[in-house]
């Protein structure tokens, strides 16, 4: 966490395109965040059912961890959208990017409970020190 | 009825796989949440999933319970949860995100 779900039209954007955005993501999302880029996740898909393009050719859903500012959502989701219009070749009105929230609380990662925002360094201490413990 | 969508990674669940993880996840919804559950499989082609910006081996695995959960029963449930799928995977903790919420409240 976070996921952010890419979805488009059939053909509208090749591999090299998606390989792009998906790093544009991770730097945006750790840039306005301060979050790992380890916990940055970014899927593709092609019309896919479970997320309505409506009338756009590439739109993104990401669902972060809750406690970031309404400021961040945006420029997160300002910033994903000048990615897919720079990489996907499309004007502005054919993109779009929203911002959900879930507490981290409601999710496991790496075997652990995902750390509240600005929490990330005692989290990963703590799984360190877990790991070296299996391995004893 | 639940419903659980299922992330996964091109070639991580094949079709046999997927039969036994729906099995498990249905025990594991009856077991522990007194619910049946359906399985929506989200397969993601491959060298369509990212992280950190580079190909990705994680899956994420997504439920909503049938009703409010303590912090406590949630983390139970999780690692019940994450255990159940890389005993069926073989994959690693770290190649699976497991999220149960809260049902929204209206």
């Amino acid at each position: 966490m976070p996921l952010y779900i890419c979805n488009a039209r059939q053909g509208a954007i090749d591999g090299e395109a998606k390989q792009r955005i998906a790093r544009d993501i991770t730097d945006i999302h750790c840039a306005v965040t301060g979050a790992p880029p380890i916990f940055v996740h970014a899927v593709f898909f092609e019309e896919a059912a479970q997320f309505p393009l409506g009338d756009k050719t590439l739109a993104v859903r990401g669902t972060i961890r809750q406690g970031r500012s309404a400021a961040q959502k945006d420029e997160i989701a300002s910033k994903i959208t000048a990615s897919l219009i720079r990489h996907g070749g499309i004007d502005s009105a054919q993109a779009a990017a929203e911002i959900r929230e879930t507490p981290a609380s409601w999710v496991l990662e790496g075997g652990e409970i995902m750390p509240e925002p600005g929490e990330e360094d005692a989290w990963f201490a703590a799984q360190q020190a877990r790991r070296e413990a299996s391995e004893v | 009825m639940i419903n659980c969508m299922c992330v996964i990674q091109a070639g991580q669940a094949p079709d046999q796989q997927r039969a036994a993880l729906a099995t498990a996840l249905n025990r594991f919804a009856g077991e522990f949440l007194h619910e049946q559950l359906t399985v929506n499989w989200v397969p993601v082609p491959a060298g369509n999933g990212f992280t950190a910006g580079e190909p990705s081996t994680s899956s994420v695995v997504s439920l909503t319970a049938p009703e409010a959960l303590s912090q406590t029963r949630r983390e139970t449930l999780l690692r019940e949860l994450v255990s159940l799928w890389t005993r069926q995977t073989g994959c690693s903790v770290d190649e699976i995100v497991a999220v149960i919420a809260d049902p929204v409240q209206h």
